[in-house]
C-alpha cells in the first residue's frame, strides 16, 4: 500500500468521508430499533446529524481546575483512532492493505477506550472517575475475550493480514471466535446489559459528565466510528469470499446492519448488570473460550 | 423468553409516542395553568392561603388589591380553584411555556376593591307568628 492509497483510505473510503455518515446512519439504526422495540416513536433519521451540528454551536463552559488541552486532545485522539480503524477494514476486495494489519486494528479499537478513561479522570468529577474506573476493569475483562477470539481466529488461518482473512474460506474456530467477539460488542460499544461506565441513571453519563459542546460533539461521532469499525470487523471476518465488488459490499453493509439490529435487540431486552457480575461474566467467558480455542489449536496443529 | 416475545410485539404494534408538535389526547379533568376572572373576584385571599407553592401572592391596600400568580411555580395541584366561593379562578389543559428567567411568566392583576354588598334587611315576622312564637302568659301557667 503506498501513500496516496493510504491516505485514501483513511480519508475518503472506507474512511472518514464515507465513515462519518455511516457512523451517523449506525446511530440513528441502534436509538431508532430499540425506540421501537420498546413501543416509542424514535429519533427522525437525520437526528444523530442534528445533534452533532447542534454540539459543534455550543459553548463549553469554564471547567475551573481542569486542564483543557487534555479535555480537549481525549476526544480527538478517539475521533482520529476510530476513523483509522474503519479505513483499515477490507470493505472491497483487492482493497490492499498490508501484513500485521490486524494488529493495528486491535490497537486503534483500544484506544477510545482507553481515551474515555484517561478523559473520566481528567475532568476531576466524582461521576467521571467512577465511570472511569468502571470502563478500566469492564476493558480488562472484555479484552481478554476479545483478543482471544481474534489471535485464534488469526492464527488459525496463519495470517495477521485482513485483507487475507477476509479471503479464506471459513473454519470451524473462525465462527467460533466471531460468536466471542459478539459477545464483547456490547461491552465494547456501552450497550444494555454492559452499559456500566456511561449508567444514565446511576452516574450521570460517567467519563462524559464535564463535556460540553464541540468535545462532545466529538465523543458521539467517536461512538458512532466505533460502531461502524467494530460491526465492520465482524462483518469482515463472518462475511462470505465473493468477487464482485458491488456484492461484496453490499454483503458487508448487509451484515454490519444485522449486527446493529442484533445489539439493539440485546440492549433493548437487557437490564444494566453490576460491575461484579459483569467482570465474573467476561471471566468466565474466557476460562470456556480459552480452554475451546487451546483445544481447537492443538487439534489442527496435531492435524496438519 | 418472554421479553423477546414483547420486543416482537412492539416491534410491529406501532409506537405509542408521536413526533412534536402533535400532543396526546388530553384526559377530562386534566389540571393546566391557571386562569384568573378580575370580573368575579372578590380580594378575600382565600387563594393565596391555600397556595402551598407560593405561585400566588396578594397584596392589599387600602380600596385596591394586588393578585399575581407565576405558573413557573405553579404545581398544578388546584387547590386555589377548589377554594374560590366566586368561581374567578378555573384550570384549563394547557402547559406553561418554556421559560429561561425566574418569574418571566408571572402575571399580575391591581383591582379596585368592591364595597361589601348591602346587608340583607331583617325579615319583618308576621303578627301571628309572634304570638305562637311569644305565648301569653296565661297560656303558659
Amino acid at each position: 500500500m503506498n501513500m496516496t492509497t493510504a491516505l485514501a483510505r483513511l480519508l475518503i473510503f472506507p474512511g472518514v468521508l464515507f465513515a462519518v455518515p455511516a457512523a451517523w446512519f449506525f446511530l440513528w439504526v441502534e436509538r431508532k430499533a430499540v425506540a421501537m422495540m420498546q413501543g416509542r416513536i424514535g429519533p427522525p433519521f437525520m437526528q444523530p446529524f442534528y445533534d452533532f451540528i447542534k454540539l459543534l454551536g455550543k459553548n463549553t463552559p469554564p471547567r475551573e481546575g481542569v486542564s483543557g488541552l487534555l479535555m480537549r486532545l481525549w476526544p480527538l485522539i478517539a475521533v482520529s483512532a476510530a476513523a483509522g480503524a474503519v479505513g483499515l477494514l477490507p470493505v472491497l476486495p483487492a482493497s490492499g492493505g498490508f501484513e500485521g494489519d490486524l494488529i493495528l486494528l486491535l490497537a486503534l479499537l483500544e484506544l477510545p477506550s482507553m481515551c474515555i478513561v484517561a478523559a473520566g479522570f481528567s475532568s476531576r468529577s466524582i461521576f467521571g472517575e467512577i465511570g472511569s474506573a468502571r470502563e478500566a476493569a469492564l476493558s480488562v475483562s472484555y479484552n481478554v475475550v476479545f483478543l482471544l477470539a481474534v489471535v485464534s481466529i488469526a492464527a488459525s488461518q496463519h495470517t495477521f493480514r485482513l485483507e487475507a482473512l477476509a479471503h479464506l474460506p471459513a473454519t470451524p474456530l473462525q465462527f467460533l471466535g466471531v460468536a466471542a467477539i459478539l459477545i464483547c460488542l456490547p461491552a465494547k460499544l456501552h450497550l444494555n446489559p454492559f452499559s456500566l461506565p456511561n449508567a444514565e441513571q446511576e452516574i450521570y453519563s460517567g467519563p462524559m459528565t464535564e463535556y460540553a459542546g464541540p468535545e462532545l460533539a466529538m465523543w458521539e461521532l467517536s461512538h458512532g466510528l466505533e460502531w461502524v469499525a467494530a460491526t465492520g470487523l465482524v462483518a469482515t471476518l463472518a462475511a462470505p469470499h465473493l468477487t464482485t465488488w458491488w456484492l461484496a459490499a453490499l454483503v458487508f453493509v448487509a451484515l454490519s446492519f444485522g449486527i446493529v439490529l442484533l445489539l439493539s435487540a440485546v440492549a433493548s431486552a437487557t437490564a444494566r448488570l453490576a460491575i461484579d457480575t459483569t467482570v465474573r461474566f467476561y471471566w468466565q467467558c474466557t476460562l470456556i473460550f480459552a480452554v475451546l480455542a487451546v483445544a481447537s489449536a492443538l487439534f489442527l496443529r496435531f492435524r496438519s | 423468553m418472554s421479553i423477546l416475545k414483547m420486543l416482537w410485539r412492539n416491534l410491529w404494534g406501532g409506537s405509542r409516542t408521536m413526533r412534536f408538535p402533535l400532543k396526546p389526547q388530553e384526559t377530562p379533568g386534566f389540571r393546566g395553568l391557571v386562569r384568573f376572572d378580575p370580573t368575579l373576584c372578590t380580594g378575600c385571599a382565600i387563594c393565596k392561603f391555600r397556595c402551598t407553592a407560593r405561585a400566588i401572592e396578594f397584596k392589599g391596600g387600602k380600596g385596591e388589591f394586588t393578585w399575581s400568580y407565576d405558573p413557573g411555580q405553579c404545581t398544578f395541584c388546584g387547590r386555589c380553584v377548589e377554594g374560590c366561593k366566586t368561581h374567578a379562578l378555573h384550570q384549563i389543559a394547557e402547559c406553561p411555556p418554556v421559560y429561561t428567567t425566574v418569574g418571566e411568566l408571572k402575571e399580575s392583576h391591581t383591582l379596585a376593591r368592591k364595597p361589601p354588598a348591602p346587608r340583607p334587611a331583617p325579615a319583618v315576622q308576621p303578627a301571628a307568628e309572634k304570638q305562637t312564637a311569644n305565648p301569653a302568659p296565661e297560656a303558659a301557667q
